[in-house]
């Protein structure tokens, strides 16, 4: 178990310093590269990464006119599917890309660095890797979104009532279990497969050298990485399909005939 | 174990990044593609009234052309029935004139030759008096004369007639 720096670590409200680097981090890579990419836009002849951002929007709205039941609430959840989407897809390449850790030797303990945890981690602080490879912030996502599904769903508070004797009153027990179930796994699925996957990279890249010099790991690692890369856009997406499904779920718009667009 | 900490913290993050991204990124790129798409579906339905219009256009002017077609047939009709008309009355005309223009050589060719029949015969009658007066100047009274040339002027007559 790696180490982490901890602020207020002795109180319940005890804030992992590493995840919370890493948000900020993901957040201001996402925030300027759209921000570069909506540079110079142009309506008629888009460019580069212009191109580039359209085609994510697009696919973003793909995704949401599967789930969402009409073009207005298509328009409504793009803002938030599209940035979850790219803030995802950055957040779990982040720890592939680079995990920074420093080995400790001196305990800090008002960062929560004690020389117990120093121990149990073998003296190994993670400085940066995947916000989404902590339990905390994925379920925090994921409880995000099952706040927005309700708060839109009780728009039509008759409906939502209903929703869940829908489609028999027998099904009240497991909608009520679902609520429960839905946001854990669509949590600590993002959160399980990122962990796994620098989890694994960080036994193989501490793995010892055999004779001393012979790195034998490192195939492994190039293999696993390549899977972890698309472990990591395969969750981004699956993410944010469900985001867009359970918020879709909820919005009792009167449903709408696609065209097929 | 879920730190609660971590998770408003980061969630707290995560919702300030959002706005930002969102206010300042996605915004302008939202208005775009909104902008284009009014555009575009602007473009379309012009195009389309245009299309439209182009096709009205095109059946009036066909409607014109054919209009106008009919009518040079039927000009051409009433001139070619004119011309008929026109070819047949000259032709009637220069039938008639020729007539007229037979007739009166004829009438003419009969009065010449009237008095060329008549200067002839003065001047037989002459010529016949003179030979006669020539031949019978001395037993020819003044009287048998005047009857012989009255029988003479007969038979002349008759032999003329």
């Amino acid at each position: 178990m790696d180490a982490f720096p901890y602020l207020w670590s002795n109180t319940l409200f005890k804030v992992n310093l590493t995840t919370w680097a890493m948000t900020v981090l993901t957040g201001l890579i996402v925030f300027i590269v759209l921000r570069l990419g909506v540079r110079h836009l142009d309506m008629r002849h888009p460019r580069g990464m212009q191109n580039l951002l359209e085609s994510a929007v697009e696919f973003t709205s793909n995704i949401a006119k599967n789930t969402m039941p009409n073009q207005q609430a298509v328009r409504w959840v793009l803002p938030f599917a599209f940035t979850t989407l790219i803030y995802l897809f950055v957040a779990n390449w982040l720890g592939l890309v680079a995990t920074v850790a420093l080995h400790m030797q001196h305990p800090l303990p008002w960062l929560g660095l004690t020389a117990t945890a120093l121990a149990t981690a073998h003296g190994k602080v993670i400085l940066l890797d995947s916000p989404t490879a902590n339990m905390s912030f994925s379920l925090g996502l994921a409880l995000l979104v099952w706040l927005i599904s309700h708060g839109r769903g009780l728009r039509h508070p008759k409906m939502w009532l209903k929703h869940f004797i829908s489609p028999s009153p027998f099904m009240l027990p497991f909608n009520i279990i679902e609520e429960f179930t839905n946001p854990l796994t669509h949590g600590m699925r993002l959160y399980g497969n990122i962990f796994a996957g620098e989890a694994l990279i960080g036994v193989l890249v501490g793995a010892p050298l055999l004779w001393g010099f012979v790195p034998w790991s490192m195939p492994l690692l190039f293999v696993w990485l390549i899977y972890s890369a698309f472990v990591s856009t395969i969750q981004a997406y699956v993410f944010t399909i469900l985001l867009t499904l359970y918020i879709g779920n909820k919005s009792h718009e009167p449903q709408e005939v696609h065209h097929g667009l | 174990m879920v730190e609660v900490g971590t998770l408003v913290i980061s969630l707290l993050t995560f919702l300030i990044m959002f706005w930002l991204i969102q206010h300042f990124a996605f915004k302008p790129l939202a208005k775009m593609l909104e902008q284009r798409r009014n555009h575009v579906e602007t473009q379309i339905a012009e195009a389309e009234q245009g299309k439209t219009e182009a096709e009205k256009l095109l059946a009036q002017q066909r409607d014109l052309l054919e209009q106008s077609r009919r009518e040079a047939r039927e000009l051409l009709e009433v001139a070619r029935v004119r011309a008929d008309e026109q070819a047949r009355q000259l032709v009637e005309e220069a039938q008639l004139q020729s007539q007229r223009i037979l007739t009166e050589g004829r009438a003419l060719i009969e009065r010449e030759r009237a008095e060329a029949l008549a200067g002839v015969l003065g001047q037989v009658t002459q010529l016949t008096v003179e030979l006669t007066t020539k031949l019978l100047r001395d037993h020819v009274s003044e009287a048998v004369h005047a009857e012989m040339l009255k029988e003479a002027e007969q038979k002349l007559g008759e032999l003329v007639c």
